[in-house]
């Protein structure tokens, strides 16, 4: 084969057999090729330099009882995906209808939840401060309720408390107008915050006092 | 091409021929084929591996571990790190051996999992280094003495001026030259063409060709 001066960059990059051997007939004539090609082999050559296959006698055994440990660790944690490699195995129809199945499953489940559904039993105040909507007009319903009934007990205290005739009633008198300046200051913010369960708490709380003592005075009626 | 850059000082110490049993032309690479990519036992450690029997590790550790190390040295300049690699390896291996399709061969798939660890030790190496100051700009790769018998100036030389190569070059110069695997091996490690890991060869022993050369330049200039 002949080879030129021009071919040496070519044959360096991928020659053939052939071309190498035709490379060394045109260098024994061509004295810059037989320089860069002496050179190009002695870079091969000094590379075996970096070629050191000494024995590390202590290597294996570290690399040994890493995978020991590494292979129990992995047994006691199969990862969720090993587990269900079956999957794989099954016939793609078998999966298909698998997973329509599933499918069913879950839109089944989801549809029996929302239809039995448990209502709520009463307002759970305790647990949430601030009350839905719904549950907010049971509470303001039930309040005006309580209202009602604790006016008619007032209705009947009246000429009791109108007239005092002992200091004993006189200070019912004075319990009662307090309490109902803080009754009257609580629905305010009540109604600015109608769904503050606390709010309703301590209204709740002054409805009972403001029941208690106009039972006191009814029953202290002479 | 300029002046003959290997004819170094070094040059006379050095075989001008290969040594017996390793292969230095092109050519004969091609027509040899590598050992480890058409082994029967490649395909038999494969399967023992995923079987999970630790002694296929072992086997496969007998067979490449030297390889192994010396690659990683190479690529990291430190023995140490080199261990701490192939350790890495041999469990980056177990714990992906499921994944193993046998696209390649199972040592080319090994040593494509022990390059890229290599690099990722050697950036966190250098994200450490950056911590440092007044950092050396030739300790960028240290050079640990190596066994008695070599050429310590010579490979002294060959190893900075390979530190000086791009991570790509430094990648296929040491599989192909230093570790005997073929272009289609290399490809198939670095995920690269074929034609690609010839041509990057090609430019990394350029580049060697002239970092060795400049000190001599300078010198035979000075004199």
């Amino acid at each position: 084969m002949q080879i030129k001066c021009e071919d040496l960059d070519r044959i360096f990059l991928d020659g053939s057999a052939e071309e190498w051997a035709g490379l060394e007939v045109h260098a024994a004539s061509c004295l810059e090729c037989a320089k860069q090609l002496q050179a190009w082999k002695a870079l091969g050559v000094a590379a075996e330099e970096l070629r050191d296959y000494q024995e590390t006698p202590a290597l294996w055994p570290r690399i040994e009882s890493a995978l020991a440990q590494q292979a129990k660790e992995s047994a006691s944690h199969k990862p969720w995906r090993e587990r269900l490699s079956f999957w794989r195995n099954l016939p793609m129809v078998w999966q298909a209808a698998l997973a329509g199945a599933l499918v069913l499953l879950m839109a089944g489940t989801a549809g029996y939840v929302v239809l039995h559904r448990r209502p709520a039993s009463g307002p759970d105040l305790t647990n949430n401060p601030l009350l839905k909507d719904r549950k907010v007009a049971e509470v303001e319903r039930a309040e005006r309720d309580y209202m009602k009934a604790i006016d008619k007990l007032a209705a009947e205290a009246k000429p009791q408390l109108d007239a005092p005739d002992s200091p004993l009633m006189a200070n019912y008198r004075e319990k009662l107008m307090m309490l109902d300046g803080a009754i009257d200051e609580l629905r305010m913010h009540a109604g600015q915050n109608p769904s503050n369960a606390h709010l309703r708490y301590q209204l709740l709380s002054m409805y009972q006092e403001k029941q208690a003592t106009l039972q006191e005075v009814l029953e202290t009626k002479p | 091409m300029g002046s003959v850059g290997l004819m170094l000082p070094w040059e006379h110490r050095i075989c001008p021929v290969a040594r017996e049993g390793s292969r230095v032309e092109p050519a004969e690479r091609g027509a040899q084929g590598h050992p480890a990519g058409r082994n029967p036992e490649d395909a038999a450690l494969a399967a023992a591996c995923q079987a999970g029997d630790l002694h296929a590790y072992e086997r496969l550790y007998r067979w490449q571990g030297a390889r192994m190390r010396n690659l990683a040295r190479n690529l990291l300049g430190s023995q140490s790190d080199a261990e701490d690699a192939v350790q890495e390896t041999f469990m980056k291996v177990q714990r992906s051996i499921a994944s193993f399709r046998g696209q390649s061969s199972f040592v080319t798939w090994t040593f494509r999992i022990l390059v890229n660890t290599c690099h990722d030790l050697r950036r966190s190496r250098m994200r450490r280094k950056e911590f440092v100051p007044e950092e050396r700009e030739d300790a960028v790769m240290p050079v640990e003495a190596r066994a008695p018998g070599g050429h310590p100036s010579l490979k002294l030389a060959l190893e900075r001026a390979i530190a000086a190569l791009t991570q790509h070059q430094r990648d296929v110069f040491l599989l192909y030259e230093v570790e005997g695997f073929h272009h289609a091996e290399i490809a198939a490690m670095l995920e690269i063409t074929e034609t690609a890991s010839k041509n990057t060869l090609f430019q990394a022993k350029k580049n060697l060709r002239q970092t060795l050369e400049a000190p001599r330049s300078s010198h035979a200039g000075g004199a």
